[in-house]
């Protein structure tokens, strides 16, 4: 069984009367790429922003290697990477002012060891010109430098909040590369994200978070292979046939309809066979429909 | 983190020194003119012409301008507490709410380090360069008049001295009003209308009995220079109330700032 890393317990946060997250509960195991995913406004930053004792909570808990973590427990952070959606750094400072001031905080955590032959080595990967000052770069280099930071000092927990952005396909593929080292070393990467081609491309695992809440979570495997299809079927009763269903239809051309579908193949069959169909095509669901799929099912009364 | 706020502060404090110094400088250049030839004795002549209240509250009463330190006595030291106290104001509104303001707080706050030893470690920080500032102007004050003049050093020091009284206030005041916003920019006129009003409170308190209740509004009453000047000796009461004003204001800007929303 998987050792868990981190586990968000009920977590809630509302802004006056605005819902952040309502009771979200998730865990991550070591040594996973876990993606965090839903459209924008959907809680992913609250969520982070709650982990990292950024915002309050109002109710709820993370729990970090086995114990609560609360904001001023500097040995749990010490241990955790983060990088934000928007980097922000200190202007004045040089990459390598930057990196020696980041250094100088880890000097009596075991990283310390480590800490300067991993940013040497982070920095070449990543092809970063440390003689430049952090208010010159673009916003593509300001990542570079932010992941930089967040890996440095060898993190066993990476939290990483819409990562790419800014990144070209060459440093994002390095990008990835680390990752996948990081994962290998058994460390965990929670990976938020609104771009859904990521997902397929770096986690094991994904969670699915609409309007606050949680509303899937499993291997990527299991929910992109097994779970939706799109069946396409002419029928002599089509209406029948969708009532009889209870699926939403996603188009209709005469006696043929197109809708998603949750049940297992031989359940859709047997159902189905209760009318005359002229016509099927069973599709598997990308990815990207997949999440499409539970982005949309939940009704808008729940926000 | 002491180190980088030191420098990233430097520029700030060396730039209001400097041009509190070119100004005290000028008016220490300037001033045996205008007293030279008896015109001294005319001017506080020309005073008694002013209502005695007014010339309370800028203590010319009791320090004539006929000498460069009976100016620092009355004017000079006006100028002087609230020159250190903007800056201070200004220092405790700014140093930690910069990083909020400026957005580097998500970096920061996912260092290794609790929410109040960046907030002890900019204290300790802004305490050394307001300090530091007190220190230069006293010692300026001090070398340029006894060039000039032979004031009474010890009431001379014992005056340079006061102006820690009101900033640490003002400085606690401005840290613990900052954790109720996340913008710098709005801490601008506040910390800048609160000195005001400090010392505006502090100038009305002297002008009738009626009216004494607002030195209690006002963090200049702690610099007590007219004590100083009429008994040569800080007022005990200043020495005291100052630094707990100063423990009770920091203590409640931790605790705000505990359980504060970076972002």
């Amino acid at each position: 069984m998987s050792e868990t890393i981190l586990e968000i317990k009920n977590l809630t946060k509302y802004y006056g009367k605005v819902k952040g997250v309502e009771n979200l509960s998730l865990s991550l195991n070591k040594g996973e790429i876990f993606g965090f995913i839903g459209p924008n406004g959907a809680g992913k930053s609250t969520t982070i922003r709650s982990v990292m004792n950024l915002i309050n909570k109002d109710s709820g808990s993370v729990v970090f290697g086995g114990r609560e973590l609360t904001r001023d427990d500097v040995e749990a952070k010490s241990r955790i990477g983060y990088l934000p959606s928007e980097v922000f750094l200190y202007d004045d400072l040089t990459v390598k002012g930057i990196f020696d001031h980041h250094e100088s905080f880890y000097g009596k955590y075991p990283c310390a060891a480590r800490i300067h032959e991993k940013r040497q080595e982070l920095v070449a990967r990543l092809k970063l010109d440390e003689t430049r000052k952090v208010e010159d770069l673009s916003l593509g280099n300001l990542k570079k430098v932010g992941i930089v930071l967040a890996l440095m000092h060898e993190p066993e927990l990476i939290i990483m909040d819409e990562p790419t952005s800014g990144l070209d396909p060459i440093m994002q593929k390095v990008f990835y590369e680390l990752l996948r080292e990081e994962r290998d070393k058994g460390n965990t990467v929670f990976y938020s994200t609104h771009i859904l081609s990521e997902v397929s491309k770096i986690c094991d695992r994904v969670g699915i978070i609409r309007s606050g809440e949680l509303i899937k979570a499993g291997q990527v495997d299991e929910i992109s292979d097994k779970q939706l299809t799109f069946v396409t079927v002419t029928a002599d009763e089509v209406d029948a046939l969708v009532a009889e269903l209870g699926v939403k239809v996603l188009s209709r051309e005469g006696d043929t309809v197109r809708f998603a579908n949750t049940l297992p193949d031989d359940e859709l069959i047997k159902k189905l066979a209760a009318f005359r169909i002229r016509k099927i095509f069973i599709e598997e669901a990308t990815l990207e429909e997949m999440f499409m799929h539970y982005y949309e099912e939940v009704p808008d009364d729940k926000t | 983190m002491i180190k980088r706020e030191l420098k990233v502060n430097l520029r700030g404090f060396v730039i209001w020194t400097a041009t509190m110094l070119v100004l005290l400088l000028l008016i220490y250049l300037v001033y045996p003119s205008i007293v030279s030839d008896g015109k001294g004795n005319k001017v506080n002549e020309m005073l008694t012409a002013f209502p005695p209240e007014l010339l309370k509250a800028f203590n010319m009463d009791i320090a004539g301008l006929d000498t460069a330190f009976g100016w620092l006595k009355s004017e000079g030291f006006v100028f002087l507490y609230l020159i250190i106290g903007i800056y201070s104001c200004l220092l405790g509104s700014n140093i930690v709410l910069k990083e909020e303001s400026e957005k580097t707080i998500e970096y920061l706050a996912a260092l290794p380090i609790t929410r109040r030893r960046v907030v002890a470690d900019k204290i300790v920080v802004s305490m050394i360069y307001i300090l530091s500032m007190i220190v230069i102007l006293g010692a300026f004050n001090i070398v340029a008049l006894n060039i000039s003049e032979t004031p009474d050093n010890k009431q001379l020091l014992l005056l340079s001295i006061t102006p820690v009284f009101p900033s640490i206030v003002l400085f606690a005041l401005g840290l613990f009003i900052s954790t109720f916003t996340h913008k710098t920019k709005k801490m601008l006129g506040i910390s800048i209308g609160l000195v005001f009003a400090a010392y505006i409170f502090n100038v009305i308190s002297e002008m009738g009995k009626s009216v004494e209740g607002f030195k209690y509004l006002s963090a200049f009453t702690l610099a007590d220079s007219r004590g100083v000047i009429m008994n040569s000796a800080l007022k005990p009461a200043c020495i005291v109330i100052s630094p707990v004003l100063f423990a009770v204001l920091l203590a409640l800007a931790f605790v705000r700032y505990q359980r504060k929303e970076l972002v």
